[in-house]
Parts: C-alpha cells; sequence; structure tokens
C-alpha cells in the first residue's frame, strides 16, 4: 500500500472528505519565529478532491487561487465544533501541526477545531506550556538574523505597530514554558490564505477572525498541549 | 529535585476514623507518587491514611524507578504502584538487603498495544506482528519517512524499557519510530485521532480511564510464555537491546504497594495497614477517572474514595 493508498482508505472514514497532513524531517533546530533555514526539508500538505476523489497537493499557489475565488480558507479548515472525548479541562488547547488544526476543549466532549498554518519548519517540538501573555494588535519586531538578510524587515527593527498588514494579525497569545516566554506564538495573519500550509512566515498562524474568536475564550495561564509532529521531533523531547 | 510536601491533615478520614494516634517519629514518612493517575491518588490516599494514624508523611513527586531507588537507599519509604514484572528485576537488585517489603495483595493489570476503533477499520490491523509489515507500518506514518509512529510510554516509565525490547523481538522496531513521550501529550493525540480518524498506535494499560473515554481495539498477541521472555537492563549491559527479547504478550502484570521495612518497627500500625491494603482494578478505573476525566485534585479523590470505603480502611488497619 502506498502512502497515498493508505490515507485514501483512512478518507473513507471521514466525514469532511478532505483533509490534509504534513510531512517533516528534522527541524529539529529550535524553530523561530519567521525563521527559515535553508538545508529545512519542504513540508507538504496534501487535501483530498472529492470531485476528482483523489489526493493533491495543497500549495500556496492553489491556496492563493481558493482563496482568491472563494474569499476564504476551505471548509475544514475554518472552525467548527466537533466530538472531541479528552481528558482535558475546558479551556485547553491542543495544537496538531501534521494536520494543521488547532483545537479548544469545550464541555461536553466537544471542541471548537481550528485551522493554522505553522512555519516551513513546523513546529520544531512537542511539549505542554502555557498562555502566557495576551495582546491585541500586537506589535512585531522581527528576529535580529531577519532584520540582516531581509530589508524589508529591517525597517521594523525597532518594531512594527499592530494593524492590517502586521504579520502577528489582529491578535497573539504568547506562550510560556514555567514562568519564561518560549517566543512561540498563536497569531492572527496578513496571509490568511497560508492556513494549511507551512510556510516560512509564521509560527503558529489562524485568520484574523478566529484568532480573534480563540482569544476571547482562551484565558492567561491556559495550557497548550503541543503534540507530536513527525517521528524525528518526538525523539527530541 | 522536585519540592517535598508535608502533609499535615484534617481529613474526612481523620475525623471518621479515630484510631489511636502514634507517637509522631522524628522522620517523616516519604510517600513517592510516580507521575500516572492512579499512582498519584493511592499516594494521597495512603497519605491521608497515614494522618488518620497520626503518622507524618511528606509527599515526594518521582519516576517509578527512581523512586525504587531512593527506597533502597532509604530517602523514600512507600511506593504506592509497583509494577510486576516491569520492576522485578529492579527490584531483586535494589533490594539486596530486604529493605523493601512488597504488599501481598496485587491488582491484576493488563499491558498491551492498543489501536482506536476506527484505526483497526480502516487499517485491518488485527495483531501486534502485523506493525512488522512494512505496507501496515506506514498506514502510521505522519513523517513521510516510510516507518510509522507508535507511541511506546514515558520517558521514566520501567515498560518503556521492555516495549523497546518487544518491538525489536517482533521485529516493528525496523518499520515503526518507537516514540517516548510523556503521557499527557500522547493521549492528547489519541483523543485527536479519535475526533479526526486519523490512525494511532499505541503502548496501553488496563486499569485506564482511556478505555472509558475511546473505544479501543486491543492487538492480538500470542500468549505469554515466560520461556521465550528474557530481560536485560538497560543500566546492566551496553548490549541489552541485542541480549534481550520479549516475543509474547506481556505476563498479566499485578501492582502492589511496597513500602520501607524500616516502617514495620518505626510506625507498626501504618506499616500493617500497608501491608493488608487491597485496592482493586475497579478501584483504580474509579480514582483514575475522577482525577484524569473529572479533573477532581488528587487529594480531594482520595477523600471521597475513603469516604466510600471507610469500612475497608478500618479493616487493612487492624
Amino acid at each position: 500500500m502506498t502512502m497515498t493508498q493508505g490515507l485514501a482508505r483512512l478518507a473513507a472514514g471521514w466525514r469532511g472528505a478532505f483533509a490534509s497532513f504534513a510531512v517533516g524531517a528534522a527541524a529539529l533546530a529550535s524553530a523561530v519565529l519567521f525563521a527559515t533555514s535553508a538545508g529545512a526539508q519542504v513540508f507538504e500538505t496534501q487535501i483530498f478532491d472529492p470531485i476528482k476523489r483523489q489526493w493533491v497537493n495543497y500549495d500556496p499557489k492553489q491556496a492563493m487561487k481558493y482563496y482568491q475565488a472563494h474569499g476564504q480558507t476551505p471548509e475544514d479548515f475554518r472552525r467548527q465544533v466537533v466530538d472531541f472525548r479528552t481528558a482535558e479541562k475546558p479551556g485547553t488547547v491542543i495544537i496538531d501541526g501534521n494536520r494543521h488544526f488547532l483545537y479548544l476543549v469545550l464541555p461536553g466532549f466537544k471542541a471548537m477545531r481550528y485551522g493554522i498554518g505553522i512555519g516551513r519548519e513546523g513546529f520544531g517540538w512537542a511539549g505542554i506550556v502555557e498562555v502566557g501573555r495576551k495582546a491585541e494588535w500586537p506589535t512585531w519586531t522581527p528576529p535580529a538574523e531577519m532584520v540582516e538578510r531581509d530589508p524589508n524587515a529591517a525597517k521594523w527593527k525597532d518594531g512594527m505597530p499592530g494593524g492590517p498588514d502586521n504579520p502577528l494579525g489582529a491578535r497573539a497569545m504568547y506562550l510560556y514554558e514555567n514562568g519564561h516566554d518560549t517566543i512561540f506564538r498563536i497569531h492572527g495573519t496578513s496571509q490568511p490564505w497560508s492556513i494549511g500550509l507551512n510556510i516560512s512566515s509564521g509560527c503558529i498562524r489562524m485568520v484574523n477572525d478566529e484568532i480573534t474568536d480563540l482569544y476571547d475564550q482562551v484565558e492567561i495561564g491556559a495550557k497548550v498541549i503541543v503534540l507530536l509532529q513527525g517521528a524525528a521531533l518526538y525523539k527530541g523531547v | 529535585m522536585p519540592p517535598r510536601k508535608t502533609l499535615r491533615l484534617s481529613t474526612p478520614l481523620a475525623a471518621g476514623l479515630l484510631f489511636a494516634a502514634a507517637p509522631a517519629i522524628a522522620e517523616p514518612v516519604v510517600i513517592g507518587v510516580p507521575t500516572w493517575p492512579s499512582a498519584n491518588v493511592t499516594a494521597q490516599i495512603i497519605a491521608q491514611a497515614a494522618a488518620s494514624m497520626g503518622v507524618e508523611v511528606e509527599l515526594l513527586p518521582r519516576g517509578t524507578m527512581t523512586l525504587l531507588a531512593d527506597m533502597a537507599e532509604g530517602s523514600a519509604d512507600v511506593h504506592p504502584e509497583l509494577w510486576f514484572p516491569n520492576l522485578a528485576g529492579a527490584l531483586e537488585r535494589l533490594n539486596e538487603r530486604g529493605s523493601i517489603v512488597v504488599g501481598d495483595h496485587g491488582v491484576e493489570a493488563r499491558q498491551n498495544v492498543c489501536v482506536t476503533k476506527a484505526t483497526a477499520e480502516m487499517t485491518g490491523i488485527k495483531a501486534v506482528a502485523d506493525l512488522a509489515d512494512p505496507q501496515m507500518a506506514v498506514s502510521f506514518d505522519s513523517d513521510n519517512d516510510g516507518k510509522g509512529e507508535i507511541w511506546i510510554g514515558a520517558p521514566t516509565w520501567s515498560s518503556t524499557e521492555i516495549e523497546y525490547i518487544r518491538a525489536r523481538s517482533y521485529g516493528y522496531f525496523r518499520t515503526m519510530s518507537l516514540v517516548e513521550l510523556p503521557e499527557e501529550i500522547a493521549m492528547a493525540a489519541v483523543d485527536v485521532a479519535a475526533s479526526f480518524g486519523s490512525p494511532m498506535v499505541f503502548y496501553c494499560y488496563a486499569p485506564h480511564h482511556v478505555f472509558d473515554l475511546h473505544e479501543l481495539v486491543v492487538l492480538e498477541e500470542p500468549a505469554y510464555d515466560p520461556e521465550r521472555w528474557n530481560l536485560i537492563k538497560r543500566a546492566d549491559d551496553p548490549y541489552w537491546l541485542q541480549k534481550s527479547r520479549a516475543e509474547t504478550a506481556w505476563d498479566v502484570s499485578h501492582f502492589h504497594v511496597a513500602y520501607a521495612k524500616r516502617l514495620e518497627e518505626d510506625e507498626p500500625e501504618f506499616a500493617r495497614f500497608l501491608s493488608n491494603m487491597a485496592l482493586e482494578a475497579a478501584d483504580i478505573t474509579a480514582i483514575s477517572y475522577a482525577f484524569q476525566v473529572e479533573h477532581k485534585p488528587a487529594a480531594q479523590v482520595a477523600s471521597e474514595w475513603i469516604a466510600r470505603n471507610e469500612d475497608r480502611l478500618k479493616e487493612w488497619m487492624q
């Protein structure tokens, strides 16, 4: 059975006849917001085309085309309540970088599922952190290495004010571990077509409407579980 | 070192079971608290029972192996859930002086490899040995390296090392990546897999609340055969993996309370209680579910369980 056949078999049991998976390798180095690595493998996302009944690559070009045609992301990447039996408390966030979903645990064994985009290198680790800080229309300050190589970023070296063009989008939640900022954020985006993809810009990106919805429901101190993403990454935990 | 927590309790048990208090000893009794839910609550039950007997205790979060080593060297006194055969070898090695006593009563437990019911239906997997088939293994591949992923346990668990041996013996160490992660993350991954309908294969043990949360299928294996199990500890031999084998199902496991022999002299009433303690699988499932799924604090789960089982506790204290 090939990879595609295997996933197609799995698709038979899926409600939405749509799925994505990201495959990543060896991005063990700590992934930094907006950082890229020349050596990083490119992640791929595939979606199931219910008309052609086959798996097709979902790449930035196609994603942008879809977004231009529909003004939104594919349906399964939009927020929706799903069945979710878990031992985690309501208010807990679970991030599945492989399949580009973020779950907010709700009462009654339900969850709100949101589509996310992540960085080119994947999330880079698995673990349990918490929301340490929240900000509306946050300022974005590019990391030093990005300032060095990118003149567009360099002009914002002292911080880009919040606004629709700011890559952090409408809201940001800063992930902390043991009281310290991990440098990972869940944030909005100025590139809403990029949900479901691994592209260079962004840590955990959500469209602005959805990050705003999540932001309003998540309290500071909320537990965030980042799932394993690719076996090479699990081993680094 | 994790902080120690000294327990001075005023509990329903303390109020309800007024036994003659033993004179306080200089050193508190140190009760280890392993990471998994039932052990956490059982440690609290023991602590609250001790408090009702006037025994001062400290709760000490510890991995199971570390706790056993601490007991051997005298810096911890109680292990609430010592698993056999997982730690039989370690106990034999560490207990040459006979300073650790294992309670007579064991709770029957099972250790297996599980998939969600949806996974079994989607992939057709039936047996652990199926994982050695590369075409089956790829069903569990999330990183496109041609190998599947299987969660084999938390890094601190004694079973995890044995799951490595089993993977090698069955041959799926060649087709599957063996993933060690804390249980909370692995269980969240099971939740996501069950919600999304994606495949998931993982080490499972019962009693455990995951069987109440999800429909699981235990993968088939040949019945336990002691002739086909030979475990060498990683700590004892650099070639432990090559020299070991475990190519059948786990034996039916048991877990027991274990305690320092010194308690028989220093705290005889408490030692008698530990020796008589006889939790059942149904107790373990109930406290595990209340703690992990209903999110009650371990101390509250313990005190509620005690309130429902005062007669049994009185009997164990006789």
